[in-house]
């Protein structure tokens, strides 16, 4: 869900951007930083901003009976961590908007405060919270990424009542609307996505766990002292 | 989705070889007039330049552009009839002026939405990422953009092979095998673009990659017929906009 080119009047837009621009700069010099000590980290990186374009591209069943397509920032957050997540999905939203006709150029600084740096934080809080509450690997990527999700849902649906107030209920009225009208697509999306996210890991933790040990997300295997090794 | 319909439409276009500075230029005026000018006229001389030189001019096949506006219609549909809905004690009705308020919130955003395309579909991205650089974003962020571009079409491909294995399978035969192989799909995917960029770096790596990923730029002149008629045709849909509302 992206606020389509022109929709927001060019207060809100240029608001929104500069509210996102601090977020996506912070990013911007994390990535820098990383490729600058690693140069290799370009490919990686470009790597994972692709990985959260094609993940959108792949089609849920959804419980209206239509499909519904991923955001893709939740898993991003968790792997990649928020910051670097900020940039790379401005650059996706920017590929969206120029590759899909999804989202806009004046609206992206309100739909990057949304989905790349709203859910991203959202959902990698989430994450961090169950983890430390002592849940699993598997219920805390459920809640991050329901969580990312439902939380660019809500951000957008504020920047629309913020740029739209209901003549007769306010800012709370227009939210109420909005939150409702989105709610029948974006809440079963938010469910599916944290499913997706729960079989991704889960795939993932038995395939490619040097990576996800590399990445952070799990802790090395203890490594077992064999006889007569060297110790 | 095996290609991004958008981007062949901007490879194939007549306006392909023409500088993207001047492209940038022209959309960019229009959707700035998109942006400012009142819905009428000006949202639709933006929106009627926009389609009219798509379609005419850089010759973008008019189902490849029809199709890609579908997409913002649905958003700029539902958001438009939500914001003239008016929540009142007496329950739902609409705001005072429903009518005007919605015909200018469609036409702005129509018009913004078919002058990006009108860039979307006749530039490619690999042309436009260089203007990143003149726009003073740091060279490693422009990089991870390129790199990110050309990842694209190799997961979609990658994508689009397994989600055929799947299918063939019965893999998406039910919701609960669909979820079931959409997160089969992800990881395939991930773990590919994982090892596509470890085997690229090793590539680059064992052809000294020390300066960065840098490419000759393709050289596209800048064209002062078609920058004088860009800025005379935004001017001219000001002046109009402006006498006639």
């Amino acid at each position: 869900m992206h606020i389509a080119e022109g929709f927001l009047p060019a207060g809100h837009a240029l608001g929104w951007t500069i509210a996102a621009a601090p977020f996506v700069a912070h990013g911007a010099r994390a990535v820098v930083k990383e490729v600058r000590e690693n140069p290799e980290s370009t490919l990686l990186l470009g790597a994972a901003g692709a990985f959260t374009f094609v993940l959108s591209a792949i089609k849920l069943p959804s419980v209206t009976g239509s499909s519904s397509h991923p955001t893709g920032t939740g898993p991003g957050a968790i792997l990649f961590r928020p910051p670097v997540m900020a940039l790379l999905g401005t650059v996706v939203l920017l590929f969206q908007a120029l590759l899909l006709a999804h989202g806009g150029l004046t609206t992206l600084g309100a739909n990057a405060f949304a989905f790349a740096v709203v859910g991203p934080w959202a959902g990698y809080g989430a994450y961090r919270l169950t983890r430390a509450a002592g849940a699993g690997l598997l219920p805390a990527v459920f809640a991050g990424v329901a969580l990312a999700d439902l939380a660019t849902y809500v951000t957008t649906s504020l920047q629309l009542a913020l740029a739209f107030p209901d003549p007769a209920g306010g800012l709370a009225g227009a939210l109420a609307k909005f939150l409702g009208v989105f709610a029948v697509t974006q809440i079963p999306l938010a469910i599916g996505e944290g499913l997706l996210g729960v079989l991704l890991f889960r795939v993932l933790t038995v395939n490619a766990r040097p990576e996800l040990e590399r990445l952070g997300v799990l802790r090395p295997a203890p490594v077992a002292a064999t006889p007569g090794g060297v110790a | 989705m095996r290609s991004l319909a958008v981007d062949e439409a901007a490879w194939g276009s007549a306006w392909r070889g023409r500088s993207p500075g001047d492209k940038l230029l022209l959309c960019a005026g229009l959707v700035g007039c998109a942006l400012v000018l009142p819905a009428w006229p000006g949202s639709v001389l933006v929106g009627m330049a926009a389609v009219g030189l798509a379609l005419g001019p850089a010759r973008v096949p008019a189902r490849t552009f029809g199709r890609a506006i579908r997409w913002p219609m649905a958003f700029i549909a539902i958001g438009a009839l939500t914001a003239v809905v008016s929540v009142g004690d007496g329950g739902l009705g609409w705001a005072p002026d429903a009518a005007q308020r919605a015909g200018s919130l469609v036409g702005h955003a129509l018009a913004g939405s078919a002058a990006v395309l009108l860039l979307a579909t006749t530039t490619p991205m690999s042309d436009l990422l260089p203007a990143l650089r003149r726009l003073r974003v740091p060279e490693a962020v422009v990089e991870v953009a390129g790199v990110t571009y050309r990842l694209l079409f190799v997961l979609l491909d990658s994508l689009h092979t397994i989600r055929e294995a799947q299918t063939a399978r019965m893999g998406w035969s039910s919701p609960r095998r669909s979820y079931h192989s959409a997160g089969l799909l992800a990881a395939g995917v991930l773990t590919r673009s994982w090892d596509r960029a470890r085997r690229l770096q090793e590539g680059l790596a064992g052809r000294g990659m020390e300066t960065g990923l840098r490419v000759l730029p393709e050289v596209l002149p800048s064209s002062r017929a078609f920058l004088a008629t860009a800025v005379t045709g935004l001017a001219g849909i000001v002046a109009v906009s402006v006498v006639v509302a």
